[in-house]
């Protein structure tokens, strides 16, 4: 009999392949298309808004392991899919010592303050977005034109219609090309096919649920439809909502997030529905033209009452038979 | 211009910050709760680590308690005798003094002379082991050397040598909260003494199975049973136990201890001695 | 198709040996047979050493009413009774019988074989439980317990486990396919122990096809429905085989029985037929060899006691890579520490793996993706209950559904964290019971 060195593990023996980094990494890979686009575009300038993003990304979260003194964690894809979202979630033209800045947010403030992966109750690129747009709205705002040479930049869609109403906002934009991509935005955002494309993956790969992108998007849909019926006037069409601004980008890749959603399916349906209220309040209504950034990190905040109210529920249940039996 | 802008936003605030103020004041003034000095004077003496060695989960309960019941045999085992005096004056009453007791490992089985069986790769945790099979070492009584009582004892006086725990008994305040941690029973409380003899081995295998496993278990060799002179030592389930009360010291057992790594061990409680000396 | 409620994985079926037949596994040189070998007290053995016994004679007598039988596997001389490894993971005393090669059977087992229609339900219940039969899927339940519940409880499903979800197992498989008959008979002398109308099922995954046409012939004829049941794990597990078939929900702290169920094993069942017809008690059964690390993967018939390093031998070629040995199935079995543990009733089959994940630091942060809430077939929270049990608030744990586990180990399979949920779950429940233990002492 040969001689083995037996190991002893518990049960299960086989395991899923399925790692956080399989998890990043396809996240990153749905993130493809956009970024691609971004790239066709708004030319090599969004390339370097990329990797300056996702490079400072990844050094701060060395960064911030070494000083915490825990495991490098710094490759395992996480920071990468940080850096990938706020670089698309900026204009092209944002001077490159801002998205150090955002990164350095997203990283440390959003994330590790919290205590690293899987512990932040904020969406990291999020924050850093919100962090850059209140602190510099001019350069935030300042969207260039796709294929422009000489970085000229007009208003995205969204800022049209807040400042100059619905006819010329929709005179600005043809909703197809909206959905291919070719307006103002910033870099990711722009371009709706490619966001559904990616989606698609994520759905495939089951990374994520249908319940938040749907209930968000179909609240959003709903909300700005009845008011775009009572007066077409003052408000614009649903689908001029859909392929403008963030929404889906927001919708699919950042509400969706692992880490700062509900787990719970009925905490997920609550979760989109909110984001899509607020959203379509803060654009009909708010001071800003684009609303699913602040209404993702307002929904995230309410995350842990959402997942405690599901929490009390399980105990309810055991409780009450705790105490039969 | 300024004044515009000002006056009405320092108003506002200020008079919300005011009416939140009355409320807070009312409220704490209506549902103010007497709280005994008395208690807050015991709480103050305690040590104030909730360890639960005294069976109350806080100091502050046992403080509550002990207040309202007065029951002088109410002991806290970490302070000891000196802390049960601080009590009784603070008290006027004389409060029993608490046996002190010491946590105790029946074990020397470590990485170089237990054998092992697989090497265990799961939750690094006694209990977690015990979970998945015997434990990594080939004798199922033994200390299982993951450490898990480290996690549990309050007061840092377990550490992990060589796959075995090591207690510190300067530490331990045998507040007995390490004991749940241990799934094979090898970690146990017995009294404290300047000096004790016990025998450091918890195997119940005949004499043959465990030298088969260890160099230093008790193979109930009964050499040191005969050998006693105050009939401190008996043998039950193949295993030799010294009864502490009976034990007088004398050390002649450990000269008869044939194993290979001797299985009775003296332990001099340096802190016991001085208190002896002084005393 | 039919399938359970809530949750289920569908990790690779790894069925690697459905096709290859029985092979019966010859007499060992040694049998180390545990008193062991069952849910409960362990059985009170009734030979000494150098007493010489026969093959069917009874070495332990159940103890207490929740214990079973134990018989010799083989004619022969008693060698010792002490602690042996058992593939469950610890020590159990085990008596060892150095078999005097003739293979003898004890007098009055050889006896014709009996018409079970002419028996009581006493006589039955007094046979199965004489036999030592217990639920051969992996808890041990005494068979004849189970057959009788409390007075109280009205039983009108009787359901037959032929899931067998576990990857890489096969031996019910094949049983299903070579021994039909059995089976079904074993369901039969079951089945007339319960007054009034009694739905009676076989559940098998739909991977089994062969199974299912081959019991249709058999069970149709009597009134024995077979039902097709969708490939996903736990299928076979005992509270989610119930709902997949009855739709009925056995909720916390609920055994089947209050739901009108009893759900036996595909081995119980042959086994019962052994044991009412040919007065015959479980000294063998058939386990699945297999695993990625050894080559001659089959389905073997092997006397209870065959060491593993003994059925190693007649299997052959275990590879130098294999770092595991795992005794039942990939997903609830239990990695063996020694090669000398033996074959149980409980030992549905024999795994030889390299595990790769092994060595590295594993368990990471949580990442809530709550894969683990989507697929746990219970519905708990298994990422919240392996939190709770690593901060150790044993009381709090309990209101999260502890008890309600199942250990089936869906939780850790789908974690991409690598996080042991289920073992997090089995550490605060022996927490829980020690804590109890040391309350009421």
């Amino acid at each position: 009999m040969q001689s083995v060195k037996l190991k002893v593990s518990y049960a299960p023996f086989v395991r899923t392949k399925d790692s956080i980094e399989s998890v990043m990494y396809n996240v990153a890979l749905a993130l493809a298309p956009a970024t691609v686009m971004s790239i066709y575009l708004f030319g090599m300038r969004a390339l370097l808004v990329n990797l300056v993003c996702i490079a400072s990304c990844i050094g701060f979260e060395w960064l911030m392991d070494t000083i915490r003194k825990k495991p490098a964690s710094c490759l395992d894809g996480s920071a990468f899919v940080t850096g990938l979202l706020l670089a698309l979630n900026v204009p092209s033209n944002l001077p490159l010592w801002m998205l150090v800045i955002g990164s350095f947010i997203a990283i440390a403030a959003a994330k590790h303050v919290f205590g690293g992966l899987g512990h932040n109750v904020f969406n990291p690129a999020l924050v850093a977005r919100v962090f850059l747009l209140v602190s510099f709205p001019a350069a935030m705002t300042s969207w260039p034109v796709p294929f422009a040479v000489d970085m000229e930049t007009a208003a995205s869609p969204l800022g049209i219609l807040k400042t100059d109403g619905v006819e010329a906002a929709m005179k600005s934009l043809d909703l197809m090309s909206g959905f291919y991509g070719t307006m103002n935005g910033s870099m990711g955002e722009t371009s709706s096919l490619a966001l559904l494309v990616g989606a698609g993956w994520l759905f495939y790969k089951r990374y994520i649920t249908v319940y938040i992108p749907f209930t968000l998007l179909g609240s959003v849909f709903l909300f700005t439809a009845i008011f775009h019926l009572i007066d077409p006037a003052a408000y614009a069409p649903p689908l001029f909502h859909m392929v403008t601004g963030g929404l889906l980008l927001g919708a699919f890749f950042m509400a969706t997030d692992m880490v700062t959603s509900p787990l719970s399916v009925r905490g997920q349906i609550i979760f989109g529905l909110g984001c899509g209220l607020l959203t379509a309040v803060i654009r009909l209504w708010g001071g800003y033209p684009e609303g699913i950034s602040f209404a993702i990190l307002i929904m995230n905040g309410f995350v842990p009452l959402i997942d405690s109210w599901d929490l009390n529920d399980r105990k309810a249940i055991h409780q009450k038979k705790l105490q039969t039996t | 211009m300024i004044s515009d802008a000002f006056i009405p936003a320092v108003s506002s605030l200020g008079a919300v910050a005011l009416a939140l103020g009355l409320i807070i004041h009312f409220v704490s003034k209506k549902f103010h709760v007497e709280e005994d000095p008395t208690v807050k004077l015991v709480n103050g003496i305690l040590p104030g680590v909730n360890c639960g060695a005294c069976g109350f989960p806080s100091c502050g309960q046992f403080a509550e308690v002990l207040v309202e019941t007065r029951n002088s045999a109410m002991t806290c085992p970490v302070g000891g005798a000196d802390l049960a005096a601080k009590l009784g004056e603070a008290l006027g009453m004389t409060m029993a003094e608490p046996k002190p007791q010491l946590a105790v490992l029946l074990c020397q089985g470590n990485n170089d002379v237990a054998r092992q069986t697989a090497e265990y790769l799961g939750i690094q945790d006694c209990w977690a082991a015990t979970q998945a099979f015997a434990g990594p070492k080939q004798c199922r009584y033994s200390c299982i050397g993951l450490g898990s009582c480290i996690a549990w004892c309050d007061f840092g006086a377990m550490r992990l040598e060589n796959g075995l725990i090591v207690i510190d008994n300067d530490l331990c305040t045998g507040c007995a909260a390490c004991i749940p941690a241990c799934p094979t029973g090898v970690l146990v409380m017995q009294d404290k003494k300047a000096s004790r003899y016990f025998i450091a081995c918890n195997s119940r295998d005949r004499g043959a199975a465990t030298k088969k496993a260890c160099d230093a278990g008790c193979t109930a060799c009964q050499k040191c049973v005969k050998v006693c002179e105050d009939n401190a030592i008996v043998i039950e389930e193949f295993l030799a136990r010294i009864v502490q009360d009976k034990c007088t010291a004398c050390g002649k057992c450990i000269e008869v201890c044939p194993t290979k790594v001797n299985c009775i061990r003296l332990e001099n409680d340096l802190k016991a001695v001085k208190q002896k000396q002084a005393s | 198709m039919k399938t359970f409620r809530t949750g289920g994985i569908h990790p690779p079926e790894s069925k690697l040996t459905g096709n290859s037949p029985i092979e019966v596994m010859p007499l060992p040189s040694e049998l180390a047979i545990p008193l062991s070998q069952h849910l409960g007290k362990p059985a009170k053995p009734v030979v000494k050493m150098n007493d010489e016994v026969k093959k069917g004679q009874l070495i332990g007598e159940a103890d207490g009413f929740i214990s079973a039988n134990v018989h010799a596997s083989t004619s022969g001389k008693i060698k010792a009774i002490k602690p042996h490894p058992h593939p469950g993971g610890q020590y159990a005393m085990t008596v060892f019988i150095t078999p005097d090669g003739k293979d003898e059977w004890a007098e009055g087992l050889e006896c014709a074989p009996a018409d079970w229609k002419r028996l009581s339900k006493q006589e039955i219940l007094r046979k199965i439980k004489d036999a030592g039969v217990v639920g051969m899927g992996g808890a041990g339940f005494p068979t004849n317990v189970k057959l009788s519940p409390p007075p109280d409880k009205k039983i009108d499903t009787l359901i037959l486990n032929g899931a067998e979800c576990e990857p890489f197992l096969t031996a019910d498989h094949r049983l299903m396919v070579e021994s039909p008959e059995d089976i079904v008979t074993g369901l039969e002398i079951m089945a007339s122990l319960f007054d009034g109308p009694l739905k009676i099922a076989i559940g098998i995954e739909s991977n089994k096809q062969d199974a299912i046409e081959t019991l249709q012939r058999y069970a149709l004829p009597k009134q024995i429905e077979v039902v097709s049941l969708k490939t996903k794990y736990p299928q076979g597990a005992e509270k989610q085989l119930i709902n997949a078939i009855t739709g009925r929900v056995v909720g916390e702290g609920e055994l089947p029985f209050d739901k009108g169920c009893i759900v036996q094993n595909i081995g119980t069942a042959a086994a019962v037929c052994d044991a009412v017809c040919r007065n015959r008690p479980l000294i063998e059964r058939v386990l699945t060899v297999s695993g990625m690390e050894i080559s001659r993967k089959k389905n073997i018939s092997a006397r209870i006691g065959t060491s593993f390093s003994d059925i190693i031998a007649f299997c052959g070629d275990m590879s130098e890579k294999t770092n595991q040995i795992i005794s039942g199935g990939p997903m609830m079995g239990k990695a063996v520490f020694s090669l000398d543990v033996p074959v149980v009733k409980t030992t549905s089959g024999i795994l030889f793996i390299n595990n790769p994940a092994l060595g590295k630091s594993m368990e990471r942060t949580c990442i809530r993706c709550g894969r683990c809430v989507e697929v746990c077939p219970q519905g708990l929270a298994p990422w919240l209950l392996a939190n709770v049990a690593q901060l150790r608030h044993f009381d709090e744990i309990q209101t999260l559904g502890l008890a309600n586990c199942t250990e089936c180990g869906s939780c850790t399979y789908v974690c991409p964290s690598g996080r042991e949920l289920v073992h997090w779950i089995k550490y605060a429940k022996a927490l829980v019971a020690n804590r109890q233990k040391r309350k009421s002492a």
